[in-house]
């Protein structure tokens, strides 16, 4: 597939212009009131930050929700941003993250403990895009291909309260209640899995 | 580094652990900024997980949505009124007249400037005002609705209690329980007659596939008196008509109970109140 360089781009005047513009670029502009910077990063990461809501609610209502709101943040936020702290994508997924868990703790005052079995409980709609951004899309897919590998050489154990944790947003304690096992177990095996985690997205330079 | 600390990073890392835990680790970060590097290589990890989850396309109704609400919200923005330049002041006479133009000028522009403000923070009150007045107008209709409801059911119950003279109508107090402290209600009846009205209020909406399940209690032997429904203002109203007269019950609960009712109560008992 050729991604688009920037002399596709004669015209900026259809926001396509900023395709080619770092994620830290847009925010900036963003902070600017440049609501069409924050729709290149809609575009950009809305497919994604949709993805983790569904994942985590199981919800298409509440992803929904949980998506606006996210990028609502952004566009009144953006200003608070500090690229020092962390990548655009971290803080993005962030906001979405403990949105969806906040608002799916609200809902089930007691988690369940389900478990991913790897199959879309939604329908979802998979037909491509026409106003994603294009590249992104494709190093999205990329990353996707990297993070699912990483994650399956850990040992189901670890990987599961790391998914428990960061999907369930589930605390040590519950974690430690549902699936039986001491509290310290918990914390070696949540310890130990981001170790093993992190060595293997290095091994297939993950970037964030 | 402090054990707990240690214990408490992964967590922190992927955002799982409890308000008072995540301040105790950033008061220990605080402390040792040295202990970051280790929270960068756990953060690293936990920032790759989104990327495990499959991708879904959003609609376009809901960027459309977005954009819209982005777009009423520039609008607001760009709607504070700016001050047109102000007049170039006539050359001045001399040094005194000169620093007189200028503080007067510069009086005029801060006098300006404040009203300006003044009539856009006027401007917000009054939106917000009209939001609120919309709202507590909304409010009112819905408690009107509640009335004329609440004014049906005692009308129904009237017809159904036509022995019962005013005297003897007794009325009970139903109590929440520690579990729903702060629930309350009252029972209506003639203790002989088999019709009563139950009217109960701070019992929150229960979450979808649950009811309230209304028991009158003989002895040890609770029996069924039928579902409640409450409002979102917790205000429930249910007309009883149990086969025995009221005099022979000892109390009366409420239970949280699967939607379709339950033979016993299998949840929390929420209100209770007891006949003698």
């Amino acid at each position: 597939m050729r991604i688009k360089s920037k002399s596709d781009f004669p015209d900026s005047s259809d926001g396509s212009v900023h395709e080619e513009l770092s994620d830290e670029t847009l925010v900036a502009q963003v902070a600017r009131g440049d609501s069409s910077a924050l729709e290149a990063l809609y575009n950009r990461y809305s497919s994604t930050v949709l993805g983790i809501s569904v994942r985590i609610s199981g919800d298409q209502l509440i992803a929904e929700e949980v998506l606006q709101e996210t990028f609502w943040r952004v566009w009144r936020h953006a200003v608070t941003y500090q690229p020092q702290l962390g990548s655009f994508t971290a803080w993005l997924f962030r906001i979405a993250r403990n949105l969806v868990v906040d608002l799916h703790r609200k809902q089930n005052s007691r988690l369940q403990t389900i478990r991913y079995d790897g199959r879309d409980a939604l329908d979802i709609d998979q037909t491509p895009d026409p106003n994603a951004d294009v590249p992104e899309q494709v190093q999205s897919s990329f990353k996707q291909q990297k993070v699912r590998m990483a994650l399956a050489t850990l040992p189901e154990e670890q990987r599961q309260v790391i998914e428990m944790a960061y999907f369930f947003g589930m605390t040590r304690q519950e974690i430690a209640e549902a699936t039986g096992e001491a509290l310290g177990t918990i914390h070696t095996r949540a310890r130990l899995g981001l170790q093993k985690l992190r060595r293997e997205l290095e091994k297939q330079d993950f970037e964030e | 580094m402090d054990n707990l600390i240690e214990e408490l990073l992964p967590f922190y890392a992927l955002g799982a652990l409890t308000d008072e835990e995540r301040e105790l680790v950033e008061d220990y970060l605080g402390e040792h900024p040295e202990v970051r590097a280790q929270i960068k290589e756990m953060e690293f990890a936990a920032s790759a997980l989104p990327y495990s989850a499959p991708p879904v396309k959003p609609s376009d109704r809901l960027k459309k949505t977005l954009m819209e609400r982005i777009a009423a919200d520039q609008r607001a923005r760009s709607s504070v009124p700016v001050k047109d330049s102000l007049p170039r002041p006539a050359k001045p006479q001399n040094r005194f007249m000169g620093i007189l133009q200028f503080s007067f000028g510069a009086l005029s522009l801060v006098v300006a400037v404040m009203a300006i403000a003044l009539l856009y923070g006027l401007n917000r009150q009054v939106s917000q005002l009209q939001g609120e007045v919309a709202a507590l107008k909304s409010a009112l209709v819905a408690q009107a609705n509640r009335v004329e409801q609440l004014n049906q059911a005692f009308d129904e119950v009237n017809a159904n209690l036509p022995q019962a003279t005013p005297s003897a109508l007794t009325v009970f107090a139903i109590n929440g329980t520690e579990v729903q402290p702060d629930a309350h209600g009252q029972l209506m009846t003639d203790p002989n007659s088999h019709s009563a009205v139950l009217v109960v209020a701070g019992l929150p909406p229960l979450q979808a596939g649950m009811t309230y399940q209304i028991w009158l209690i003989e002895g040890d032997t609770p029996k069924s008196a039928g579902l409640l429904n409450v409002d979102d203002y917790g205000q429930g109203v249910s007309i009883l008509t149990p086969d025995q007269a009221f005099s022979s019950f000892d109390a009366l609960g409420i239970s949280i109970e699967p939607e379709e009712g339950s033979l016993l109560p299998t949840g929390d008992i929420v209100m209770l109140g007891q006949f003698n």
